[in-house]
């Protein structure tokens, strides 16, 4: 099983081989899922004319960020090295992880609290139900790790 | 001393009101999503905010058992950014007039 810790001023992942290629299915089946979802790109205004401008002035730089930090982790991923992050790096992965998890989610046609009761237990153990608590596990990890700090 | 000119009066007015409603500020309001991780938001709002661990779990507590809280109040620019970076972070935020 994965682990996630501190070391020094850098996170470590250490993944086997297998949760590599595990990480990067996920990843590339998720990601059409990310360009669709609602969730990942919310509105910042009710006034029409004002969200029009927001959209225009911040939204493409929010998508090619969001490009970047997807990239960084399928890089990494696919590399064979050792999986040592910086602040900066962890911070892109966290928030992947986190848009991973809303387009998953929405796909899911999870719209409220007290989801979790929606589905059976048996659900809840096989995809894609488990990806999502995969990707909430690695989130927390990684979270608990940069709090060290 | 000669009386001010009525145009210059009622152009500095609009402006004075202009500058006000510029400096006027705007609230930063998180809205509840079902799937964003507690830990994850606390976290986000202690490194955007640099809120303390207490202020931050509040107002994650507030938007998860409310449905949305105001997590700053700043001028619109500003506030602007920072919904920006809610956004980056994949959490749901909107501006609103204070």
């Amino acid at each position: 099983m994965a682990q996630i810790s501190r070391q020094g001023e850098l996170v470590q992942l250490r993944v086997s081989r297998g949760e590599r290629k595990a990480l990067l299915r996920i990843l590339e089946r998720l990601e059409p899922l990310v360009e669709e979802s609602r969730w990942v790109r919310p509105r910042a205004y009710e006034d029409e004319g004002l969200e029009r401008e927001y959209e225009r002035l911040v939204v493409g730089d929010l998508e090619q960020a969001r490009a970047q930090d997807l990239a960084q982790v399928r890089d990494l991923l696919e590399s064979d090295q050792r999986i040592l992050l910086s602040t900066d790096q962890a911070m892109a992965w966290l928030r992947s992880f986190n848009v991973l998890r809303l387009a998953l989610a929405e796909r899911l046609g999870i719209k409220s609290d007290g989801w979790e009761d929606q589905f059976s237990p048996q659900e809840h153990r096989r995809p894609p139900l488990a990806t999502l608590h995969l990707l909430s596990w690695v989130q927390e990890e990684l979270v608990e790790a940069l709090e060290q700090a | 001393m000669s009386a001010p000119n009525e145009l210059v009066v009622r152009e500095t007015g609009a402006a004075q009101r202009a500058d006000l409603e510029r400096d006027r500020p705007w609230q930063v309001v998180v809205w509840n999503d079902p799937v964003t991780l507690m830990t994850y938001v606390v976290f986000v709002f202690r490194r955007l905010f640099g809120y303390d661990r207490e202020t931050a779990t509040r107002l994650m507590l507030q938007v998860h058992n409310e449905g949305r809280a105001v997590v700053a109040t700043e001028p619109r620019e500003r506030a602007e950014v920072s919904v920006a970076q809610l956004h980056a972070h994949g959490l749901q935020a909107t501006l609103a007039r204070d």
